[in-house]
């Protein structure tokens, strides 16, 4: 695979990373400032909301990596009317810039509560239909290994699964990072990361199971597809990336399994430490990301196109 | 006005990429650029008789494709820059100064039209000389096929002469984009999505 692929597998998989932690970070806020203050709440999701941002930068300059001719790059929204790709680069932008405003305003508490989040509604629900885009661009009608519901599925879990612990993983990170606090405040905060996490390693194991249930009725209708590029992209992701189609799913299967099974144990015991804890949710993290980006370089690799 | 399309008789194609080697002297093609391509197309085994004896059925047959300029140009709808058209003949250009080189057109393309000039990092793609057909003469395929297997003109005049078919294998399904083709099939061709052969020469494609 070249380098112009690689610039793909960055951006989709980052990008969807980004969505899913947006989308998982309001929702958490919600729930802790219904709990407790919105002081409080405020305290570990503005610093793990502003953790995005230099994420989805790094997404969109990968993909003028992709570009042959990245001086007329303006031009990829020309088409929004038919097509999907200009459609994709739209709603990443309009994601990305209202993601950036919402972020900017919840810093310096700018307008009331309510505007804030009804704008981070609407940049989340951008974010949601920017993961479809996505996929819409690579249902060709020619790509039997694409043109399938199984890549807007399995785009939507890379977006929570990814999100979620990424989430989970800047949370950690946040609460390491305050400072000078007293010990009742220290203790709020300590509980809801605990309870975050709780529910972040739920979502992965059943994330983890709606994986394992679609990856076999993806390759079973692979290879009962007649047509010779099915067959190929069959040959390419087992006789081919053999080790890698199983490193994948070893690598989820810890990450977003084992690990989580013991990042809901932990935090739900009442000697529970932010460093044993920290360093089981970094480790899921880190093996699920590998995970997903193995994922999404097979993904790319399996495009066969039918025809000559 | 009427639409222009490629005729095709693979009966008289010896494979000899006349068609190929003029189209990428004209345009001057980089190496890895092949706007119009022989496709060899194979297959065949030994079949048993009633009376014990094998006789082989093996069999071998060319087809020659460009851009099929079709009426469903897949390409021209998926680029985000706007930089493919269709012209009123029906001939699909792309316009190199607003291409973003993206390769998007390249993967929705079944014919693998469009291809990728990796040194001024945009696409390119047969025009069907658009130059001299303006000019009233032939694309420099056609003219240079030694077997007059190759032709172009209106298709409409094509398929009233030639009938209307548009695919046989390894081509795609002609529904697919409705290309601008007519072909006088092989003697020995298979239908599309045949796996009857295989494709013979994939690196030259």
């Amino acid at each position: 695979m070249e380098l112009h692929e690689w610039a793909l597998v960055i951006f989709t998989t980052v990008m969807q990373m980004a969505v899913g932690a947006f989308v998982l970070v309001g929702g958490i806020h919600l729930f802790a400032a219904r709990r407790y203050t919105v002081e409080t709440a405020d305290k570990l999701s503005d610093r793990a909301l502003i953790a995005i941002g230099p994420v989805v930068v790094l997404a969109l300059l990968a993909t003028f990596f992709h570009l042959g001719n990245p001086l007329n790059a303006p031009r990829a929204i020309s088409n929004f009317g038919a097509s999907w790709l200009s459609r994709e680069i739209v709603l990443a932008l309009v994601f990305t810039i209202g993601g950036a405003v919402f972020a900017f305003m919840q810093w310096r508490k700018i307008a009331t509560p309510v505007v804030r989040n009804t704008i981070a509604l609407v940049v989340a629900a951008v974010g949601l239909v920017l993961v479809y885009g996505m996929a819409a661009v690579y249902l060709i009608p020619i790509v039997p290994a694409w043109n399938t519901i199984v890549t807007p599925i399995s785009f939507y879990i890379t977006t929570f699964l990814l999100g979620a612990l990424a989430i989970g993983a800047a949370y950690v990170v946040a609460y390491w990072r305050m400072r000078g606090n007293e010990k009742a405040e220290k203790e709020t905060q300590f509980e809801i990361v605990a309870v975050t996490l709780r529910w972040i390693a739920l979502l992965s194991i059943a994330l983890l199971g709606l994986q394992f249930v679609l990856l076999p009725v993806y390759l079973a209708s692979l290879t009962a597809n007649t047509s010779p590029a099915a067959a190929e992209s069959v040959r390419i992701l087992f006789d081919q990336n053999g080790v890698l189609f199983v490193l994948r799913l070893l690598f989820i299967f810890l990450g977003a399994g084992v690990f989580s099974v013991f990042v809901y144990r932990t935090a739900a015991t009442s000697g529970a430490t932010i460093r044993i804890l920290g360093s089981l949710v970094l480790g899921a993290f880190a093996l699920v990301f590998v995970a997903e980006v193995i994922g999404r370089y097979l993904f790319y690799v399996s495009m066969v196109r039918v025809g000559i | 006005m009427a639409t222009l399309g490629f005729y095709f008789n693979s009966n008289r194609c010896t494979g000899c990429k006349a068609c190929q080697v003029a189209c990428k002297d004209k345009w001057d093609l980089k190496p890895g650029v092949t706007w119009r391509r022989v496709v060899e197309y194979s297959g065949g085994n030994w079949v048993a008789n009633t009376d014990g004896t094998y006789t082989q059925n093996v069999f071998a047959y060319y087809v020659s494709v460009a851009c099929n300029h079709c009426e469903n140009p897949l390409c021209l709808q998926v680029c985000p820059a706007n930089a493919i058209t269709k012209r009123d003949d029906g001939i699909v250009v792309i316009n190199q100064d607003l291409c973003i080189g993206c390769r998007y057109c390249e993967w929705n393309c079944p014919y693998g039209a469009p291809q990728f000039d990796e040194e001024q990092g945009v696409m390119t793609k047969c025009n069907m000389c658009y130059d001299a057909v303006d000019a009233g003469e032939s694309p420099s395929c056609v003219a240079a096929c030694p077997q007059r297997a190759l032709y172009f003109g209106d298709l409409d005049e094509l398929r009233a002469e030639h009938g209307d078919l548009a695919g046989v294998a390894p081509l795609p399904e002609p529904d697919i984009t409705q290309p601008a083709l007519v072909i006088t099939p092989h003697r020995n061709s298979a239908p599309v999505g045949s796996n009857a052969g295989m494709l013979a020469n994939p690196e030259e494609i």
